[in-house]
């Protein structure tokens, strides 16, 4: 199942610069703010730089997927197939998104840490080995707990953020702790060989790939691996909660397409599809009774992460273009409806409950309308993204025959519309402290 | 393209209209309306002249729009007219206007908002009507929901947000299932064919299992029960009804529910022919149920909008009892019926909008219309008339053609010695006419002769206001009169209809000779 290709084309020293590309913009990104903030340069100077290297950077990975672009950098380590282009073009998008709506938040230091976090997921995408794969996670998610850090400015408490590194490293140990066996096994770092030790559904098999597997769950908050989600989500400022919930946790997700190319064995298909059930009703039930908007916003990314692990069930093989289409959406989606729940609270406090939404659509239309759609699409109504987003993974589910998991699947999610719908039509309620008995245009009798 | 594809613009045109209204904001308050209007008309136009050139019999390509949208999957945009929607194509386009018109004063018409949303909703009406393939169905199925949300949230009465959550839930919950349903045709198709296909005509010619076709069968009428609704899922239909301003109560009675009959008729039926016949006799029992216990609410209530939304209840059973005889003079039966409450239905809720505006409390309280208002009397009389299938109205031809058809076949079954269940539940629904009439008669009363206590009395209506309704009138007595014109435009669809289980070889047929000459 692995995209095809990625081999028989000779490498040139040209490819080695114009196969990472985009890795190398953002490396010079990187460099460059280091620089600029040495010389302090205004911030907005900063910001442009990230938001033109990131439009280079899609650019460039544009032309390559036009081209049909496909080369092994380092073989069985850093492979360029179309996978990994698609996948780094969803990331630099959703980046770029977030670079422009959260520009005003910008500062040096924080456009530091996002381009090197974005590094290491597109190091991720890139990955055929155990080893970039591991550098790409790790460039990934320790820029992003100094971020959480940086962002919270000094009222809010770091608890969250330790709690996130704590978990973190334990998925980073148990991961390794995988790898190692893995190597035992098959005596390679490929992601290839790994693939057909978890297909063979052999005893050390299905043990190495429940560690591996389980590293991931922590990382991208499955049910029963969610519980320091909400903390780090909730201590921080918005704009970075919206960076942990669509851009890491959509690659840590898609890293996981990435090395999980097989077929499972059956058994463990029905742990996944239980695993992602539970994920999903509970993530949903739990949202239900959330007041703060951001950890609302938590336990509805843990039912998303539900729905995303739904799509390793499928045994058809559309698993990759059905994820990244999900992610992309889903990223995207979460981004636009912080930015643009920010917008609606700005006067107020940010952290505040989801009652500071309350008559938004009055004061501010165009961002309550934007909001209200953004919200209607993660819970997945026609006719928006959202939608389309499930229905491709489902369709691919039930195609694999798993009608039952995905009617209960549907169920849950079903619950989740309770509370996007509650967000929603606050939007139209009338303000807090200003709530007339009846509607202004109807009198009642 | 304005020629080969006038139900395409019959989409966008409101879709147009919705975005203009939304771009002018609070400056175009003045022209919001005529902006509104000229869409509406505009749509009506164009679908009078497709409900005229229409003809069953012939070529349907030249109201077939297909473009290419998701092909892996087998999702175009397909949307085109047939028999099962020619009807509610005409419903949907002349209702809207009419509602604009009659309530053109009314304080929700004056906001743009109100105006976008009425345009929204039109649009994905209007889609769902049209919609050729089942995603692209489900899609605008869905789609109504949100504007019908907002409008019954924002401009509703006082228990707005309850009404506008009950609403929202209770028909999503019904469509949980039928995407599930959907999807698992889908690949089933991928299965029998080898691609993914949604389209209807490809569909339609799956070989499906009987336990399959339960669960697809299950699944669209559960979604189609709560929209029509049903008993006993109608529990959202009260407070969405009563809490919504008057001309969306109007809008929902007269096109949302026809959603749901449309969904049995093109659905269900075709795509588990089997588990239709199977199931046929329960769902009678469901509908003569939910037509008597819609007439003993509605004779219970004080609240005169209360009580025409419960014969709304009432009226939508008769619609899917005639569906579920497979009797050929009762599908005809139904699809005027649809018509025929959509007019009325909406005529009624219009008329107490008439009366909210001018703050008349709709509490069992005396109107004295007929002293103080003649020619209001006398409009509310019509609609009144019809609702209760007096002879030449369309309430009558439609409700007399399902119980016809249902006696008869109660009878072949009674005579085939498979029992005598339908013919009593035939008798049952007679009994439903009868409670029409008397509470129908009741309300006209009190609305009409009781005395008025204090109030001011009502002011009557203007020539211009007098002109909206003209349009649903003039349907009903079209109906009511001479229907035969109207019914040989679906006459080959009922042909096949009648017959469940030779209907799905029938439309296959039909469906693989017009997708060899595409």
């Amino acid at each position: 199942m692995r995209w095809p290709g990625a081999s028989g084309k000779k490498l040139m020293a040209t490819d080695l610069l114009y196969a990472l590309l985009p890795e190398h913009l953002l490396f010079s990104a990187v460099l460059a703010l280091m620089v600029l903030e040495m010389f302090r340069a205004r911030p907005g100077v900063g910001n442009a730089l990230v938001i033109a290297v990131l439009i280079a950077g899609c650019g460039v990975l544009a032309r390559q997927l036009s081209q049909g672009y496909a080369v092994e950098v380092l073989p069985g380590e850093i492979v360029i197939d179309r996978f990994a282009l698609v996948a780094k073009l969803v990331i630099l998008g959703c980046g770029l998104a977030w670079a422009l709506l959260f520009s005003s938040r910008s500062t040096f230091k924080s456009g530091l840490l996002f381009c090197s976090s974005l590094l290491g997921a597109l190091t991720i995408m890139d990955s055929a080995g155990f080893i970039s794969l591991v550098l790409g996670i790790e460039m990934m998610s320790l820029p992003a707990f100094a971020l959480i850090v940086y962002g919270a400015g000094a009222n809010l408490s770091a608890e969250g953020a330790f709690k996130y590194l704590l978990l973190s490293s334990v998925a980073s140990a148990l991961l390794l702790f995988g790898i190692a066996f893995s190597y035992g096994a098959t005596t390679t770092l490929s992601l290839d060989a790994f693939a057909k030790l978890a297909a063979s559904g052999t005893v050390e098999g299905v043990g190495i790939t429940v560690l591996i597997a389980t590293g991931f769950f922590l990382k991208a908050a499955v049910f029963p691996f969610h519980a320091w989600a909400p903390d780090a989500y909730s201590s921080t400022r918005i704009h970075v909660t919206a960076f942990l919930a669509s851009i890491v946790k959509g690659a840590v997700i898609l890293a996981f397409v990435r090395i999980l190319t097989a077929t499972l064995p059956p058994a463990m298909v029905a742990v996944i599809a239980t695993l992602s059930i539970f994920s999903i009703v509970f993530g949903n039930v739990a949202a239900i009774r959330q007041t703060s908007f951001k950890r609302l916003l938590a336990y509805s990314s843990i039912a998303h992460a539900g729905y995303m692990l739904f799509a390793f069930v499928d045994t058809t093989g559309g698993r990759a273009s059905d994820l990244l289409w999900y992610v992309a959406i889903y990223a995207l989606t979460v981004i636009i409806a912080c930015a643009s729940f920010s917008s609606l609270c700005e006067d107020e406090d940010e952290d505040g409950p989801v009652q500071s939404l309350d008559g938004a659509f009055q004061s501010r239309p165009v961002a309550a309308i934007v909001f209200g759609l953004a919200m209607l699409s993660l819970a997945g109504l026609p006719p928006l993204p959202g939608f389309f987003a499930k229905l491709f993974v489902f369709k691919s589910v039930v195609a694999s025959g798993y009608l039952i998991p995905t009617t209960i699947a549907f169920v849950g999610s079903f619950i989740g519309v309770t509370y996007y719908l509650g967000l929603f039509y606050r939007l139209f309620a009338a303000p807090r402290g200003l709530r007339p008995e009846t509607s202004a245009l109807r009198q009642e009798h | 393209m304005f020629e080969s594809s006038p139900v395409l613009w019959v989409l966008v045109v409101p879709a147009l209209g919705a975005i203009a209204i939304g771009a002018l904001g609070g400056r175009g308050q003045g022209i919001a309306r005529a902006l509104a209007m000229m869409a509406m008309l505009l749509v009506l136009a164009l679908s009078l002249r497709t409900f005229f050139s229409f003809d069953a019999t012939g070529d349907m390509h030249c109201f077939d729009f297909h473009a290419a949208w998701m092909p892996s999957l087998g999702i175009p945009f397909h949307v085109g007219v047939d028999g099962f929607n020619i009807y509610l194509l005409l419903l949907g386009a002349i209702l809207f206007p009419v509602v604009l018109a009659s309530s053109w004063n009314a304080p929700e018409m004056q906001r743009p908002l109100y105006l976008a949303l009425l345009l929204i909703l039109e649009a994905s009406l209007l889609g769902t009507f049209l919609a050729q393939n089942l995603i692209l169905f489900f899609v605008f199925w869905e789609t109504v929901l949100i504007p019908m949300g907002i409008l019954i949230l924002v401009f509703g009465g006082q228990d707005r947000y309850r009404a506008a959550i009950a609403f929202f839930m209770y028909t999503l919950a019904g469509s949980v299932l039928l995407l599930v349903a959907v999807i698992a045709l889908g690949a089933e198709a991928w299965r029998q064919t080898g691609s993914w296909s949604f389209e209807l005509s490809v569909l339609y010619n799956l070989q499906l299992d009987e336990r399959k076709q339960m669960f697809v069968f299950v699944a669209i009428l559960l979604a189609c029960a709560v929209k029509c609704p049903l008993v006993p899922f109608h529990s959202w239909l009260l407070p969405a009804y009563y809490e919504a301003p008057s001309s969306a109560s109007a809008i929902m009675s007269g096109a949302l529910s026809k959603m749901g009959a449309l969904g049995i008729l093109k659905l269900a039926l075709p795509l588990a022919p089997q588990a239709a016949a199977t199931a046929g006799p329960y769902v009678i029992g469901l509908s003569v149920i939910s037509i008597l216990y819609g007439a003993f609410l509605a004779l219970n209530q004080e609240n005169y909008k209360k009580l025409v939304a419960y014969s709304s209840l009432s009226h939508m059973g008769y619609v899917v009892l005639g569906i579920f005889t497979f009797h050929e003079a009762s599908i005809h039966g139904s699809m005027l019926q649809m018509l025929s409450h959509a007019m009325a239905g909406a005529g009624l809720f219009l008329l107490l909008g008439k009366l909210e505006e001018q703050r008349v409390p709709l509490d069992a309280h005396g109107v004295e219309l007929a002293t103080h208002a003649p020619r209001f009397a006398v409009l509310l009389m019509l609609f009144v008339l019809t609702s209760l299938a007096l002879p030449l109205t369309s309430g009558f031809t439609a409700e007399f053609l399902v119980l016809f058809g249902t006696f008869l076949h109660g009878l072949q079954e009674w005579r085939a010695g498979m029992g005598a269940g339908v013919l009593f539940l035939a008798l049952l629904a007679c009994l439903g006419i009868v409670l029409g009439a008397a509470y129908m008669l009741q309300f006209a009363r009190a609305i009409l002769f009781d005395k008025a206590q204090g109030a001011q009395p009502v002011r009557d209506l203007r020539l211009a206001e007098l002109l909206p309704f003209a349009v649903p009138l003039a349907l009903i007595l079209w109906i009511g009169i001479a229907p035969a014109m109207l019914m040989s435009k679906v006459q080959a669809t009922v042909t096949q209809l009648s017959a469940p289980g030779d209907a799905t070889h029938a439309l296959a047929r039909r469906q693989r000779e017009e997708a060899h000459g595409h």
